[in-house]
């Protein structure tokens, strides 16, 4: 690879398939350094393979992968002494204690300084639980205690899949400022998540992944600007003509309803052109009864995803008639 | 060093270490110590009360509890080996190390070693016990202990302990790999059970192959023509290699289940 200078972590052409099933299709990463990424998808797009590949966990069917600016293959395991990691879900020995877990993995891989582990059983907000069990752990101690695996050795790249998991709202807070302060620091946090929310707190850069490619990335606040939303309510019998009408701005796949709220329209234009979005409407002869210009981060990933869940995955709601808030396109498209 | 002694540290803690040696301990403890009580009972035939009394009567009585050791040990070790390997992938923290960068064979081979002098300390210690439950049975049945301290028993005993040892890791590595193959706890322990009683019923049928096979061989290794190996489970019902070839062969099959435990590892992908 070229080119990669400022990247803590970089992909190209990424592809591995499980028997049939293509789970990354060919996935570019580019992630700089001291930022903290976020990493978008729903269920299925392929972020947990891409961290088990980054990790070394399992391996690429083509491409290639370079981790704090050197590349990474099957055979450079010691590139990963740089990398700090939270993979899925938190696996410990439910007989050993916290400290016990924490000491017995800092046995392996890089080497870890002395008083490190109390350090990050403080961090963590462990040092009061880290003499029991981890089997007594609650789901958030146990993300807690991965977050502080992750951290051992004080690496210069941290992987964390899902970090939230479990976590009350402090605990997220206290999180979302360890990892801020991380990139502060010059760390670079690469960190998956299903909260769009929170990522839209937390991260400088994200990367939006669905079915095996990534289909955009940059900073986050660029991103919002450019790819924003305005909503648009109209009356229930004005929404076919209002809809074909907004198809001059948004074009024929940037408009659309949703069968929770039919008489909601999104058009797909910056969020700046909320008054043209109106005037249109008026010039037509249709009255806006409500407006919204939206750009947060939920309705560019599902534009941009298309709002499309995998069968069983957490964003089957989208596709049920009737059911959830939806903000998300479903069925109806755009046709309504 | 440091990835040893930590799976040291983790197999102390570990429950199964010391219900796997509480079980064989005390089941030792319970036979040595009935059948020094019950010897005398009333109504047993002379025939019946020596042969006993020959399990509580040094120096004979040193070849009872390392057989009784030795053969169930066997069935044990290879239950804990499996348990061992198989938790690693149950409960994930393979992934930990080797996301860290641990070698993956690295990992599996000390995770091994580890074992391998577990059972070392656990096969002492459980002579010694059974040393002392003997001791109790033969005081219980008056049976004198003068035996205890003859030089041609205990100078064969450091050798037996050894074959011994090599005999009951290399059932522990087959459990070990048996478990590392199906990535499970639960389903190593049940196929290496399985394999274990497999092999008895095997030789069966067919003798002049299974006296090759690993538990066959183990136990074939440890055989002084007294009372030692075999007597608690684990083949040599059937003919077996001499000791000598057996011990050779032990050797080949412990090796064997470790690398393939190790090159499995090395090229597994690690989900879950």
């Amino acid at each position: 690879m070229t080119g990669m200078d400022g990247l803590a972590l970089a992909t190209r052409g990424l592809r591995k398939s499980y028997g049939s099933q293509v789970a990354l299709a060919g996935l570019d990463l580019s992630v700089p350094k001291g930022t903290v990424y976020g990493f978008l998808g729903p269920n299925g797009a392929g972020k947990t393979t891409t961290m088990r590949l980054l990790t070394g966990l399992i391996h690429p069917d083509s491409g290639s992968i370079e981790l704090l600016g050197r590349p990474f293959g099957r055979r450079d395991r010691h590139r990963l002494f740089g990398v700090g990691a939270l993979i899925e879900s938190p696996a410990f020995y439910p007989f050993l204690s916290g400290r016990q877990n924490l000491r017995e993995l800092a046995a392996t891989g890089a080497p870890t300084a002395p008083g490190r582990i109390e350090e990050l059983l403080d961090l963590t907000g462990l040092r009061d639980r880290a003499g029991d069990k981890v089997s007594t752990y609650s789901l958030g101690m146990k993300q807690r205690l991965g977050i502080a695996a992750a951290l051992l050795s004080d690496p210069a790249l941290l992987l964390l899949d899902e970090p939230a998991n479990g976590l009350d709202p402090a605990g997220m807070v206290a999180m979302r400022e360890t990892l801020r302060h991380l990139a502060a620091n010059g760390k670079t946090v690469f960190v998956s998540s299903h909260l769009l929310g929170e990522m839209q707190q937390m991260a400088d850069i994200v990367g939006i992944i669905a079915a095996g490619r990534l289909v955009r990335e940059g900073p986050i606040q660029q991103l919002l600007n450019s790819e924003g939303t305005v909503r648009v309510r109209v009356a229930p019998d004005e929404v076919a003509r209002a809809t074909a009408t907004l198809r001059t701005l948004g074009g024929q796949e940037g408009v659309m309803s949703t069968v929770a709220e039919p008489d909601w329209i999104s058009v797909r234009v910056t969020s700046d052109r909320v008054g043209e979005v109106n005037r249109t409407l008026a010039e037509a002869g249709i009255w806006a009864t409500g407006l919204e210009s939206g750009n947060d981060l939920e309705m560019l990933f599902l534009g941009l995803t298309g709002g499309e869940p995998v069968q069983g995955g957490e964003g089957t709601f989208f596709g049920m008639a009737g059911a959830g808030p939806g903000r998300g396109p479903a069925g109806t498209g755009s046709g309504a | 060093m440091r990835l040893f002694l930590s799976g040291l540290r983790k197999l102390v803690r570990r429950q199964a270490t010391w219900v796997t040696f509480g079980l064989l301990a005390g089941l030792l403890v319970l036979i040595v110590v009935a059948v020094g009580a019950t010897a005398n009972r009333p109504g047993a035939s002379s025939a019946e009360r020596a042969a006993t009394l020959s399990l509580v009567t040094f120096p004979g009585a040193y070849d009872v509890i390392l057989s009784f050791i030795l053969g169930l040990g066997g069935l044990f070790a290879v239950i804990y080996g499996a348990a061992v390997a198989g938790s690693e992938w149950t409960f994930g923290t393979l992934k930990n190390a080797v996301a860290r960068g641990e070698s993956r064979s690295r990992y599996t081979l000390l995770s091994f070693a580890s074992i391998a002098v577990v059972i070392a300390v656990g096969l002492v210690a459980a002579f010694a016990i059974g040393l002392v439950a003997a001791l109790v049975g033969a005081t219980l049945a008056g049976v004198s202990t003068s035996g205890l301290t003859d030089a041609a028993t205990l100078s064969r005993l450091p050798q037996q302990f050894a074959r011994g040892w090599l005999a009951i890791i290399e059932e522990g590595a087959l459990g070990f790999a048996i478990a590392t193959l199906a990535r499970s706890q639960l389903a190593g322990i049940g196929a290496g059970i399985g394999l274990y009683f497999g092999e008895t019923f095997a030789g069966i049928f067919l003798p002049d192959i299974v006296k090759y096979l690993p538990f066959n061989v183990a136990t074939a290794s440890v055989a002084t023509g007294t009372a030692t190996g075999g007597g608690f489970g684990g083949g040599a019902r059937i003919a077996s290699v001499d000791a000598n070839t057996a011990i050779v062969l032990v050797g080949l099959w412990l090796i064997g289940a470790l690398v393939v435990a190790a090159l499995f590892t090395e090229r597994a992908e690690i989900s879950g």
